[in-house]
């Protein structure tokens, strides 16, 4: 396995350009992803390091099950809403431009078990997260190669093969880039929309601090100072509570939070767990009522996918900045 | 005559001895009987003859031979011992638990045995335990179940029957029906050894007796001889005579 | 012993029948024809009627998990026989006096903390650490009765659980809680071929010998002095028994995690059925775990398909009332 090409790609400072052409040599050929050939099946094969499993893709993939709303959405984002045969653990209903371009039915609400899974006959399982690969779940990834079908992991949400360093948008696009690899389609107008909305966000100056609370009551489970809800709080001009922590995730008592004395909260609105319930929650704890952020009711909401690596991220952040700039 | 020879048998608790240096000859197709008061060890001591409690030292010799330094299961063909007060949890019946009994003829996996059937319904047949052989032995009353015990010792077709306390929750028909099976397997051969607190029914029917008191031996012998009212004010602090039993004309130990 | 005969042939009978129609059961639609077209033709080399990826689903998830279902829950049945008789203990089994969370944590250690020994030996040594660790713990508070056995089986369980628990957290990266709850809850979602091998062999080296004791655990049934004069040999024998126990336990949690209250279930339940004597007792109780526990882990895998269920909630479901049924006899016997 080669993780060191994987580091190398994942470089937050390497642009996105630069991964473009890194990807290419892995693959071979330097014109399969910035301008993938008409007919996708003579393309030469693409290689990836994913998450320290090498996956060799001959052609692109024709029957998708998507796991997890990330997966789902950066698929549809590259227009390969037809190649899903089916989806599962999804986070939340598709967002609204994409609507009608996913026909495949959830397999379930859940994680859901490999045989459902390789009753839909898939050449390829993606998942949003690497837990989904596990043989109570959607398999491993040995068997699944074995019986022929890929796996492959959105990066950003690899943890076997250790931590991850800070999330980027350039690590991001450089994902969006990989993936439109895999599956011979050209990224550049999504990746120059995505930067277009990106360079367009006004960050806030007035040098507030933020909460972001993804879920649980007892110990909440909060956005810390490496994965996307750091990204998109630095990018919106907030400065998130938690970024001290080296984590993705993290738990952090309540009384840190009361004694951080957040400006604003950003909530996570998911099916299973929402804002609403969020904000009873603050406002129902006496020592979390009394902040002010509760009082004044400064809440911003993100729906939960664009809380994880991905095509959303760059949305959320720009949802994020323009909540704020509401906020008096 | 040939005799059961327990040589120098001593079995400590730390460092306290239960049984301390016992030695005495049991007549071969003999019953011996075993008295003492309360605590002198009886019950240790016939235990110790078994094998199933550990001596510190001493011999158990047949024919020359020392059970103790058999392996157990071709011990429990030859010796087989019934405790007192022995119980389960487990919902045996009775006809489980003598079948047991064969258990040291059998072989390790359970086979080898033809007659175990004939052996357990005779078995049960001669302690009087037929009619508890389909129930289960934990709902049986002590006496009853005193005689699915016995019938398993039976089923063992031992040479040596070791009996602690046999009397013990039988009634007093019973325990003349005891008294009369010790009788028949004395005579076919069968050499009994029982611990008994019934002074006088040891006298009665004894062909021996060991007198123990603080796990020693105070006397053995033949039991007229060896029971003299000396002895047993010495030994129990009792007053007693020998006289007849009005109704079978044999000695009679009185107590009082 | 008619009733034993019939109870041997139901319960033969109904193992197989309940292989046969388990693997036709799953969440893929897979008609009865193409799945024993599948399995023959993997067994006579020939070509199978499905397509890869079903043939997969047959072969590859479903036949060796149920396979695998049969030797755990058989052998489990079976070390919980073992272990009633020779602690004279009702209540005894191997989850509820820790030998399955000491082999649990035995088997973690080896996966996570990269110690080089085989799983089922690191498990069989957890099982065993676990327990000489209950019954010290419990013939310390005094004699060693049923209710002091469970109570300090259920300390060593809850400790070994905690180190379980700990270790998973400490070394694993990713999601860890499922992976915890398979071991402590058990689960057989990652039964495949080698699993079923190792559980398999086990049963035959182990189990087989140990189905054949039945005599030598009778003689337990009045006690220790009572057993030594049968002619049994009763320190050495309780320590075979039991080591050979733990050996299995050990294989069995090594490959399914710690699957509770099969071992205290499926004896009682034989009992009813043919009586106490152990010989009879268990390669009966064997063969009905085997069958007992193919279902329980087809409810677990099928009845909210697609998701997967730990199969332990599920014995632990139907184990625990039984557990209560059986305590509050014995209030009411004492």
């Amino acid at each position: 396995m080669n993780t060191r090409t994987r580091h190398h790609l994942r470089r937050p400072t390497l642009a996105a350009a630069a991964s473009v052409a890194g990807l290419a040599l892995l693959a071979g050929c330097s014109a399969v992803s910035a301008n993938p050939s008409p007919e996708p099946s003579t393309a030469a094969s693409v290689t990836v390091d994913n998450c320290g499993t090498s996956v060799t893709f001959d052609t692109a993939p024709e029957r998708v099950v998507a796991i997890k709303s990330t997966s789902v959405e950066l698929m549809l984002a590259l227009g390969l809403g037809d190649r899903i045969v089916a989806t599962a653990f999804t986070d939340g209903p598709v967002p609204e431009q994409w609507s009608g371009e996913l026909n495949a039915p959830e397999l379930s609400a859940f994680m859901p078990n490999e045989e459902s899974v390789l009753d839909v006959e898939p050449d390829l399982v993606y998942s949003g997260w690497e837990s989904a690969f596990a043989a109570d779940a959607a398999g491993t990834r040995d068997e699944l190669a074995g019986l022929g079908v890929a796996s492959y992991v959105q990066p950003a949400a690899c943890r076997s093969t250790g931590a991850l360093p800070k999330l980027t948008f350039d690590e991001i696009f450089s994902e969006i880039t990989e993936l439109a690899a895999i599956f011979r389609v050209d990224p550049a107008e999504l990746l120059a929309a995505q930067q277009q909305t990106l360079d367009a966000i006004e960050p806030d100056t007035r040098g507030l601090t933020a909460l972001w609370y993804s879920s649980g009551s007892d110990i909440p489970y909060v956005g810390a100072g490496l994965g996307a809800p750091e990204l998109i709080l630095e990018t919106a001009g907030l400065t998130n509570i938690a970024s001290d922590v080296d984590a993705t995730w993290d738990s952090l008592g309540w009384e840190a939070i009361v004694a951080a004395d957040p400006d604003v909260i950003v909530l996570v609105d998911a099916t299973w767990n929402t804002a609403a319930d969020k904000i009873a929650r603050l406002e129902s704890n006496p020592a979390t009522a009394a902040l002010p952020a509760v009082a004044d009711k400064r809440y911003i909401i993100v729906p939960f996918a664009s809380g994880e690596a991905g095509v959303r991220t760059v949305d959320a952040a720009a949802s994020v900045a323009e909540q704020l700039a509401a906020l008096p | 005559m040939t005799a059961v020879e327990v040589r120098e048998l001593t079995v400590r608790v730390g460092d306290r001895p239960l049984v301390d240096g016992v030695g005495f000859d049991a007549p071969e197709g003999g019953f011996t009987a075993i008295v003492g008061p309360n605590g002198a060890g009886k019950s240790t001591l016939l235990r110790a003859v078994a094998g199933v409690e550990h001596a510190a030292s001493g011999m158990v010799l047949l024919g020359g031979e020392d059970l103790l330094a058999l392996p157990r299961r071709q011990r429990a063909r030859i010796l087989a011992l019934v405790e007192q007060d022995a119980t389960t949890e487990l919902p045996l019946t009775g006809r489980d638990v003598v079948r047991l009994g064969r258990s040291p003829h059998e072989s390790l996996l359970g086979g080898g045995d033809r007659d175990a059937a004939d052996v357990v319904a005779a078995a049960l047949e001669r302690a009087g335990a037929t009619e508890f052989a389909t129930r289960d032995v934990t709902t049986l009353s002590g006496g009853e179940r005193q005689r699915v015990l016995l019938a398993r010792a039976l089923a063992q077709q031992p040479r040596i029957l070791l009996l602690d306390e046999p009397t013990n929750h039988l009634d007093l028909a019973a325990q003349l029906d005891m008294v009369r099976l010790v009788g028949e397997l004395v005579a076919e051969g069968v050499t009994v050894i029982a611990a008994l607190h019934d002074l006088s029914l040891a006298a009665a029917h004894a062909d021996a007796v060991v007198v123990l008191a603080g796990g020693r031996v105070a006397a053995h012998g033949a039991t007229e001889a060896t029971l003299t009212p000396d002895l047993i004010h010495e030994v129990f602090g009792v007053r007693a005579e020998w006289t007849r039993n009005p109704i079978t004309g044999r000695p009679l130990l009185a107590v009082g | 012993m008619t009733r034993v005969v019939i109870a041997a042939i139901v319960l033969g009978a109904a193992l197989v029948a309940s292989i046969t129609t388990a693997v036709m059961i799953g969440s893929a639609d897979i008609g009865v024809a193409d799945v024993w077209g599948s399995v023959v033709a993997h067994l006579t080399g020939g070509a199978s009627p499905l397509d890869t990826l079903r043939d997969g689903i047959v072969w590859q998830l479903r036949l060796p998990r149920i396979l695998t279902a049969a030797a755990v829950g058989a052998g489990l049945a079976l070390v919980g026989c073992v272990m009633q008789a020779v602690t004279r203990n009702q209540l005894a089994d191997p989850y509820l006096l820790g030998l399955s969370s000491g082999a649990s944590l035995g088997a973690v250690a080896v996966v996570l903390l990269g110690i080089g020994i085989l799983l089922p030996v690191a498990a069989f040594g957890g099982a065993m650490l676990a327990l000489v660790a209950t019954l010290g713990l419990a013939s310390a508070f005094g004699p060693l009765t049923p209710t002091r056995t469970v109570l300090a089986g259920v300390a060593v369980s809850s400790f070994a659980a905690a180190l379980t628990s700990f270790v998973i957290f400490w070394t694993a990266t990713g999601d860890s809680y499922r992976e915890i709850l398979g071991w402590l809850l058990g689960s057989l979602a990652g039964a495949r071929w080698p699993e079923a091998a190792i559980a398999g062999v086990a049963m035959l080296v182990v189990g087989v010998p140990l189905m054949l004791t039945g005599r030598v655990l009778d003689a337990f049934a009045f006690g220790d002095r009572a057993a030594a004069s049968l002619g049994v040999p009763v320190v050495g024998a309780r320590w075979a028994l039991l080591g050979a126990s733990a050996l299995l336990t050990g294989a069995l949690v090594a490959v399914s995690g710690s699957i509770g209250f099969v071992g205290l279930v499926l004896p009682h339940a034989v009992r009813l059925m043919i009586g106490p004597g152990n010989r009879a007792l268990l390669p009966l109780s064997a063969l009905a775990g085997g069958v007992f526990l193919i279902w329980a882990d087809t409810f677990a895998r099928a009845a909210f398909d697609p998701r997967e269920l730990p199969v332990g909630i599920v014995t632990a479901l139907i184990g625990a009332p039984v557990f209560a049924v059986l305590l509050l006899r014995r209030r009411s016997m004492a």
